[in-house]
């Protein structure tokens, strides 16, 4: 059949609905019944699902002829979150059926129930709709050849989500091992705007490769206006000066709910979302009912009951988490509140469009500063929505870890011959740079456990048959193996039941591990005791007591994009200069902590590098202020630590933020010392910072998924944690001896490389360090806290540095004493 | 290296960095916890640890025996990890150059059938009384003796000026027990909170330390 009459069929199936199709969405069609591979530009909630489905769907209904070619997956729809894959089945459930096209949808996630699984061994549905994790336990079955030789099409969904995680590196991978089986394979991925959208198709199809060459990058053109409020509150001597909750502004927020159909609030982490749910019901208890809370720890079935009741205009507001960020259409939802910096452009547009779904509406987004010093990230934010400065997502590169996980899949299932996956994996971008050594080095890694065989050894995991094959043949490896596949993103994490049955949901386990039996936290909306932990298993009570710890979620914290950073220093600079006209109001509310600050100390200008001492109960502070985010600060002043401590013996705690970073010390640091030896230099920036200590220490955080993944690190059984205690160990203990007995294997190595280039952004740091270089050097000596500082010194996160012996630092300490 | 000289009920123990204590009047060389066979352990069941870990300790025993040169080399329990393996092979082979007289006090960890323990010529006991000195793997306090025992992995955490912390493994003496650090390099440790009256002595690579409450 002609490509125009399939668009003909679907234009008049668009018709009947009294819809239009966007002009993206016939693109796309086209593109697809051309054969072409592609990356489709849309946002979250435009239609972006019929416009893959559809082609799809009509191609197999007019071309499907042999029987042989009838079974198995005919396509595969990856999505990065397991909640969405019901939106998706329900869709294209419906296109299919009033279509009276007879295509299985199925879906294939964690959630995916045994016999579910056992029925799709048998007969795989045509369309399957699945995660990356999901996928390659796929891979990892014995019939995966032949459940997967007729498929046609993978979408590759919210792709701009997968790129910049290691998850991103499984759908490259798996997608690499399906161009192999399947040659009518096409390849299509659906990305919001990112700064690197270029990329991102490149990364999805391979770089130089017949597919990236047969591919096009479709944009959907559809501007949605943006309205960005701040909540300024009356007086500034309401606001505080620090303090990441912003629950002062709480009387604020409650007309903007009354005044709005429906209402998302969006909070930084899981904590804030709680303290925020509980502060609107205590203060405000006529909510009860129409307010509910939506955040990543809390048990699936009231996740999805939340998410029906928004869409069913049941519920009048609901505090959530970057769990929401993503998903389908809340049509009720008419104003968004953004609670506490956003963090990122992108982020912050993404939110902001999750309202205003009605014809014609506006999408309409209230930003609520945490501190003072916030507003003029609100005003920053006003300017990059007008000019649409989104971030990158930067995509992985020789992630030795997945590798190792994935060679691993495919040896439980079939096994495989070396010399057939090594073409395949060096055709995806993350490993076009894999050298044969490295490569050798991997191999032997699954077969050997290391480079060399010692005597004593039984090291069992792949085993080398005799005709090259590489397979896995014990069973409990297989398991464990299979267990851990889906464990990409992990904490450890306990499940939290009451003691009388009934699952609340899952807590990270270093948050418990500091509760005693009796304590009361705050979980789930509930003040829970709690009982005991047995196993994997936190069993609770409820409490009436009124004081709970609220259990913080690591993860909480992000940094700045540069594009944030630098229009954050735009506005910044304007705020120190007197009579400008354009000021926003957030500039102008801010007037009185800018005048205190100039009191004390100054506020920056754009030739400015601004440094301020003072000494407290606590030592010597020295702020710096380069405003460039989180990440650039953490590595800038490990840095200037460990250059400081080469000129005298020093010990420095550290603490960062996205204006600035502290050290604080128990002895004056000379600061005419660290101008004059040029510390700020960019000279020798890399091997300095191998060098702080404090590298090691991110090294050794980013070690911990890298050991979970390669599976060096084995999480338990999910319901039988005593039998593999024996086998349980801590990444940090590998991390300490790899350091000591194996510093060349490339997982320790690759947690070096992550720290460098994602966490500490070397590259950002570089350009910020020759920033500062041409800037001039403003070293305030203060009598104490300026209104800049007290956000910094006051975070308890703190890093440590010293160059002091051990034991003169023991000397100086005090044991904690119980109490 | 510096150790530390801690004298209990008229007898004197020297506490080395390396985890072990030394007992002067019996000659006597403790140590608690040494976990052999776990990175064995590990490598069996496809958890790639680098196999340099698995002579480490015998190592570090041959570096305090030639120290020391005690008459009895006295295991606090938790030799061996887990069932035996090839590492059982390592030992039997390194046990037959140690000339001093081995104990081993069964610990938790301890799965290694007894008599296979025996045909090396060490000596097995639940517990070692040698008054006024009890010896055990796990804490004893019942009894009017001091309890010299591991198991607990102890460690400390420190604070100082200017927020610094530091968390080190440490010798952990209450008025009637002394508590071993781990010996084994593959091992954690399970911070304790001292009260006024216990004595600490943090570990260091270097050097053990008494530090102050």
């Amino acid at each position: 059949m002609k490509t125009q009459t399939i668009i003909q069929e679907a234009t008049a199936w668009f018709n009947q609905r009294g819809w239009q199709p966007f002009p993206f969405q016939k693109q796309t069609w086209k593109a697809w019944l051309e054969g072409k591979n592609g990356l489709l530009n849309a946002p979250t909630g435009s239609g972006k699902t019929f416009a893959l489905w559809v082609p799809i769907a009509l191609s197999l209904k007019h071309h499907t002829t042999s029987k042989s070619a009838k079974s198995g997956v005919k396509a595969i729809w990856i999505t990065p979150l397991r909640a969405l894959s019901l939106e998706i089945a329900q869709a294209s459930k419906a296109f299919a059926e009033e279509m009276e096209i007879d295509l299985q949808v199925g879906i294939r996630t964690g959630d995916t129930s045994t016999k579910e699984r056992a029925a799709q061994r048998k007969k795989m549905p045509d369309l399957l709709i699945t995660t990356p994790e999901s996928l390659h336990l796929l891979l990892a079955s014995k019939d995966f050849k032949k459940h997967f030789r007729n498929c046609k099409a993978i979408v590759a969904d919210e792709w701009h989500e997968l790129l910049g995680s290691k998850r991103g590196v499984q759908t490259e991978l798996a997608i690499s091992r399906l161009k192999s089986l399947c040659p009518e394979l096409r390849i299509w991925g659906i990305s919001a705007t990112i700064g690197n959208i270029e990329q991102a198709r490149e990364v999805l199809l391979g770089p130089g490769s017949e597919s990236l060459r047969n591919s096009v990058l479709i944009r959907a053109k559809i501007q949605k206006k943006i309205q960005v409020h701040s909540i300024i509150p009356d007086t500034m001597e309401k606001f505080p000066w620090r303090g990441h909750l912003g629950i002062h502004l709480l009387d604020e927020v409650i007309p903007i709910l009354r005044g709005s159909r429906s209402t998302l609030l969006f909070t930084n982490t899981r904590s804030q979302c709680e303290i925020w749910f509980q502060a609107i019901l205590a203060k405000y208890p006529e909510f009860a009912g129409e307010i509910a809370m939506h955040h990543g720890s809390i048990d699936k079935k009231t996740r999805l009951w939340v998410e029906e009741a928004i869409r069913h205009d049941r519920l009048k507001a609901v505090v959530c988490t970057s769990s929401l960020d993503l998903g389908v259409d809340f049509a009720p939802v008419e104003t968004i509140i953004q609670i506490g910096g956003p963090k990122g452009v992108a982020r912050f547009l993404q939110r902001a469009g999750r309202s205003g779904h009605q014809p014609g509406k506006n999408s309409t987004i209230y930003f609520l500063p945490t501190h003072a010093i916030e507003l003029i990230e609100a005003s920053a934010l006003k300017k990059a929505v007008k000019e649409k400065a989104v971030e990158d997502r930067m995509p992985y590169l020789l992630c030795f870890d997945v590798l190792i996980q994935y060679l691993t899949t495919l040896a439980v299932a079939e096994g495989f011959y070396p010399k057939e996956i090594y073409p395949e994996i060096r055709s995806t971008f993350c490993f076009q740079g894999i050298t044969d050594d490295q490569w050798q080095w991997v191999l032997n890694f699954i077969t050997m456990g290391s480079q060399s065989l010692r005597e004593y050894d039984e090291y069992r995991k792949v085993e080398v048959m005799d005709d090259g094959k590489f397979k896995v043949n014990s069973r409990g490896i297989a398991m464990r193996h299979r267990l851990s596949v889906g464990t990409i993103v992990s904490d450890a994490v306990l499940t939290v039941k009451y003691l009388k049955g009934g699952y609340l949901g899952h807590i990270e386990e270093w948050f418990i591990s500091k509760l005693q039996p009796g304590d009361v936290f705050t979980f789930a909306g509930r003040n829970l005791e709690l009982f005991r932990i047995k196993q994997m298993q936190v069993l609770v009570k409820r409490s009436k007591k009124k004081n709970a710890k609220v259990p913080s979620w690591m993860g909480g914290r992000m940094s700045f994009s540069s594009q944030m950073s630098a229009l954050l220093r735009d506005e910044l600079y304007l705020a120190g200069k007197d009579h400008i006209p354009s000021k926003s109001k957030e500039l102008k509310a801010l007037a009185p902590v800018f005048e205190r600050q100039q009191k004390e100390s100054i506020v920056p200008g754009p030739e400015e590098f601004l440094i301020e001492t003072f000494k407290t109960r606590e030592g010597y502070h020295v702020i710096f202020y380069p405003f460039e985010g989180r990440f650039v600060h953490e590595a800038m002043g490990s840095l200037l630590a460990y250059r400081i401590s080469l000129l005298q013996p020093i010990s420095f705690s550290l603490a960062f933020n996205d204006y600035g970073f502290e050290l604080l010390s128990d002895q004056p640091v000379d600061i005419e010392q660290v101008v004059d030896n040029n510390l700020f230099s960019t000279a020798y920036l890399h091997d300095d910072l191998h060098k702080s200590l404090n590298a090691t220490e991110m090294a050794r955080r980013k070690f911990r998924d890298i050991a979970v993944i390669s599976g060096l690190v084995f999480q338990g059984y999910p319901d039988k944690q005593l039998k593999s205690k024996h086998l349980q160990s801590s990444s940090q203990l590998f991390f300490n001896v790899f350091k000591d007995f194996e510093p060349d294997n490339l997982l320790y190595l690759q947690a070096y490389r992550e720290t460098f280039e994602h966490s500490l952004e070397e590259g950002r740091l570089a350009q910020a360090l020759e920033r500062i270089e041409k800037q001039e050097i403003v070293w305030k000596c203060c009598e104490k806290p300026t209104p800049f500082s007290f956000p910094i010194i006051t975070d308890r996160l703190r890093e440590k540095l010293s160059s002091e012996k051990l034991s003169d630092r023991i000397r100086k300490m005090q044991l904690q004493l119980e109490k | 290296m510096q150790v530390s000289e801690l004298k209990i009920k008229g007898d004197h123990f020297i506490l080395h960095p390396y985890g072990s204590a030394f007992w002067k009047e019996r000659s006597t060389l403790l140590v608690a916890d040494v976990h052999l066979g776990k990175a064995a352990h590990f490598r069996k069941n496809g958890m790639a640890v680098p196999t340099g870990t698995m002579f480490r300790a015998y190592e570090k025993i041959d570096t305090l025996i030639r120290k020391f040169n005690p008459d009895t080399l006295c295991f606090l329990g938790d030799l061996f990890h887990s069932s035996p393996n090839n590492e059982w092979d390592l030992f039997a082979d390194w046990t037959t150059h140690i000339e001093s007289d081995i104990v081993l006090i069964k610990g938790n960890h301890d799965l290694i059938p007894e008599h296979r323990l025996e045909s090396l010529g060490i000596h097995i006991r639940d517990s070692w009384d040698l008054p006024p000195f009890y010896l055990t793997h796990e804490p004893n306090e019942d009894g009017d003796t001091f309890n010299i025992c591991g198991h607990i992995h102890p460690g400390v955490r420190l604070r100082g000026p200017g927020r610094q912390s530091l968390r080190l493994p440490c010798f952990f003496k209450k008025e009637h027990q002394l508590i071993l650090p781990a010996f084994g390099e593959f091992t954690g440790k399970h911070v304790l909170s001292p009260q006024a009256t216990d004595q600490v002595y943090a570990v260091t690579p270097e050097e053990v330390l008494l530090v102050s409450g």
